[in-house]
């Protein structure tokens, strides 16, 4: 027993406990403590919620009770859509989301630690500290509880096995897709184009796939399009084929897929290991290659003195980070493929107004995709920050040229969103295209008024790549929610009159009129926001440089 | 005139005093080596008196100016520059755009703070490092910049805290002469912090001593030094003997990795 508490490996568990929990109970931790809490808390219901709907399936699919179609096929889909549904949803929340509890490797490896066994801490660490991890139990513990009740027997042994697998392999998988986005979005903008371009391709792979049949798409053709997607994660793609043959009763058949599945997570897993470590070796750094010029120095040239310098390193910063790039292609994309595929849907007799709820969709939806930028708005300063106290600048002119660029980012995205929509779905109303516009940049200062206070008031260091994507505390991104949801409301009552009357050309000059009521709050807050930047500058600068005084 | 004075500058966290009651005098064209042993408070006086933190009680000028009123923050700033600890750098700016754009926060016109920005990189020795990101330097480089970015303004007073620290002997030799000069020319005053007293005592004109937060000694250096040598007196006035002290576990043989 002594032997186990004295172990190096038990001595890495309380450190890293240790460092957790300080982090916790600290005082820029109470916050994440409480978001976390809530979190275990909220999950508790909806995951009860899920685990029914999925224990519905299971049990339908296990008891084999007469369904819609012929041979066995109705479970199947059932079981495919169970794995692919946990899986997807999985893959997306953990992409989405910051990990706070992942480990730097770096750190330990001067210890006399095997560094496999870091990792795997490391990512069993992640999970026990995820309450999204307890959401996922609670679904496949309901997909169990289901296939029990369904048929009772010794086959729910090696189903559970094959859930247990089926996490390690989402999870092993998920450490392989973080590490390998890491690798490559950490060099340069070429690999974020390749990561553009490969994510905007299969969104236009599942588009063509939905979109051959012009009728509406039956739930089989659904269902084969997920069978095919699934092999993109394919460890998890193994555990619906072994599911599969389970629920039909045919174990023997579930073997191969089971092994198959055992040894596809322990090579995801061990790629992804010698990638982080490979990583950590390398310093993690960018191999200090030259960079060019950018677009800074044009929005520099734009305000003499030192607000122009101001905007001109907020724009460089802007040109340098992968996410405007991605989101730049990305958003785009998708925007097209909207007006392409899914606003001929939208019935004529609907209304001209909501035939143009698309394109004005998007307009709001640019400043959502970019909310880690004014939501944490210091974020990415490291020792910068304290340049804004020791030089002779109005804070006031920081927060401006933060909000200018992220303004400018925005716009650029929100033109090309609307320009690719055009092109794609053709020519919409003028009032339409006015009163995107119009939204776009109205919403703009309400998002950044709030955004200021909430960056001043909760910052926190975030990656300067796409790695562990999340830049937003929990706090902020409840925030930046909260806030969305609101400007939205807000904006969403001139639509109400306008679909009302059927007067689409109301929009523009409601939303303007509204923009204006939002750009004197924003003006009128600044100095409000520059006093609080300066009163706050011992927390910000803690938070964002690491520095505790 | 003193180009920086405190009264009784306080600063407490949670209760407990980083700095208690410190009355500074600093004069002009003075080079002041601020010494003091780890957690003295060296680092947490040099925020008070550069705006980074607020004091809980007591009061601070530099050149002349209150630093609690608000109104004269920004004129204090454009006359000094400060290296902090940790540094004030962007890492994704390459050195040269760090130094023009840090050149025009402080008022100076883009071209002329381009004109400082590249003959400062070369006193550092910084030419060839000028077009990478400030993220892919190493310490030392990092150090070189942020004492460039604090000169490029031309300030009346320089903030130094561990100038020298992680600088390669060649590179902290020309520093050295460098300040040397900018103080004899009359045209700086230099506040200076650093653990290397061999380097402190070539360098300046006036010491100060802190601990736990209390100003223990100031004068000129040869108030302060008398017949011995800085360290002697550090040591001496910080109440801490020369032991020699042996690990147990190393004394015996055969010990090491065990």
């Amino acid at each position: 027993m002594s032997g186990l508490r004295d172990s190096p490996l038990a001595a890495f568990t309380e450190l890293r406990f240790r460092l957790t929990w300080r982090r916790l109970l600290g005082r820029r931790g109470v916050g994440e403590l409480v978001a976390k809490v809530l979190g275990y808390l909220l999950m508790l219901p909806i995951g009860a919620v899920g685990a029914i709907g999925i224990g519905f399936g299971a049990y339908s699919a296990a008891s084999g009770k007469p369904g819609m179609l012929p041979g066995g096929r109705q479970g199947d889909i059932q079981v495919t859509a169970m794995f692919f549904g946990i899986w997807q949803a999985w893959t997306a929340a953990t992409l989405a989301m910051q990990e706070q509890e992942s480990l730097d490797l770096r750190r330990y490896l001067i210890y006399p630690l095997r560094p496999g066994m870091l990792w795997l801490h490391g990512q069993v660490a992640g999970l026990l500290g995820d309450p999204l991890a307890l959401f996922w139990c609670l679904l496949l513990g309901g997909g169990l509880a289901g296939a029990a009740a369904g048929r009772f027997g010794a086959w729910l042994l090696p189903l559970a096995l094959l859930m247990v697998l089926f996490g390690a392999a989402t999870a092993a998988w998920l450490a392989l897709i973080q590490e390998m986005g890491a690798r490559v979005l950490r060099r340069a903008h070429v690999k974020a184009l390749l990561f553009s371009g490969f994510y905007v391709a299969a969104t236009l792979v599942v588009v063509l796939v939905a979109g051959f049949n012009k009728e509406k798409p039956k739930l089989q053709d659904l269902v084969a399009i997920f069978e095919a997607l699934q092999w993109i994660g394919w460890p998890g793609a193994m555990a619906a084929g072994a599911g599969r043959r389970l629920f039909r009763g045919d174990l023997l058949a579930a073997l191969p897929w089971m092994v198959a599945l055992a040894v596809a997570t322990a090579l995801a897993g061990w790629v992804a290991f010698r990638l982080a470590l490979a990583a950590a070796r390398d310093g993690g750094g960018a191999g200090g290659a030259r960079v060019g010029q950018g677009l800074g120095g044009i929005f520099g040239r734009l305000w003499p003195g030192p607000g122009g310098a101001l905007l001109e390193r907020e724009v460089t910063f802007l040109a340098r980070h992968p996410l405007p790039l991605v989101l730049t292609i990305i958003l785009p994309a998708v925007a097209g493929l909207v007006a392409w595929k899914a606003q001929p849907y939208i019935p004529v007799e609907a209304g001209e107004v909501v035939r143009a709820l698309p394109i004005m969709g998007v307009a709001l939806y640019v400043h959502l995709a970019t909310q880690g930028f004014w939501l944490n708005g210091f974020g990415w300063e490291r020792g910068g920050a304290r340049l804004y106290y020791l030089s002779p600048l109005r804070l006031e002119a920081v927060l401006v040229a933060k909000n200018l660029s992220v303004a400018a980012l925005a716009l650029g995205i929100e033109a090309c969103s609307v320009a690719l929509m055009v092109l794609a779905g053709g020519w919409p109303p003028a009032w339409a295209l006015a009163g995107s516009l119009a939204l776009h940049l109205g919403s703009a200062p309400w998002f950044f008024a709030v955004g200021n206070a909430v960056s001043i008031l909760n910052p926190r260091v975030a990656p300067l790549s796409l790695q562990r994507s999340g830049s937003l505390p929990a706090l902020s991104a409840l925030a930046g929610m909260v806030t969305f949801t609101g400007v939205a409301a807000l904006f969403a009552l001139p639509v109400l009159l306008a679909l009302k009357l059927d007067q689409g050309w109301l929009l523009a000059p409601a939303w303007i009129l509204l923009g204006a009521a939002g750009g004197l709050l924003w003006w009128r807050t600044l100095p409000a926001a520059a006093r609080l930047l300066m009163s706050r500058r011992e927390q910000l600068l803690a938070a964002v440089t690491g520095d505790e005084a | 005139m003193l180009a920086i004075e405190t009264h009784g500058l306080t600063r407490l966290f949670d209760g407990k005093p980083a700095v208690a009651d410190l009355s500074l005098a600093v004069a002009e064209g003075a080079f002041y080596g601020f010494l003091g042993p780890n957690g003295a408070g060296k680092s947490t006086t040099m925020k008070l008196l550069t705006g980074l933190l607020a004091p809980t009680s007591g009061q601070a000028s530099v050149l002349g100016h209150d630093l609690s009123d608000p109104k004269r923050a920004l004129q204090v700033r454009r006359l000094v520059g400060v290296v902090p600890d940790g540094l004030s750098l962007f890492e994704r700016l390459t050195g040269l755009e760090q130094l023009r754009l840090h050149g025009q926060l402080y008022g100076l016109p883009r071209v002329e703070a381009a004109r400082r920005a590249d003959e400062l990189l070369t006193a550092m020795e910084l030419t060839d490092q000028a077009g990478k990101l400030i993220g892919d330097y190493s310490h030392g480089m990092k150090k070189k910049l942020a004492l460039a970015g604090a000169l490029i303004h031309g300030p009346k007073l320089l903030f130094l805290d561990e100038p020298f620290e992680g600088i390669d002997a060649v590179a902290v030799s020309g520093i050295r002469r460098m300040l040397q000069q900018l103080v004899q020319g009359g045209q700086m005053t230099i506040f200076l912090t650093s653990h290397v007293l061999e380097v402190v005592e070539r360098l300046v004109t006036h010491v100060g001593i802190i601990q736990r937060g209390q100003l223990v000694a100031q004068g000129t250096l040869e108030e302060v030094r008398g017949a011995g040598t800085l360290e002697e007196v550090f040591i001496r006035t910080i109440g801490e003997d020369v032991k020699e002290r042996r690990l147990s576990w190393l004394d015996e043989k055969g010990a090491v990795g065990a």
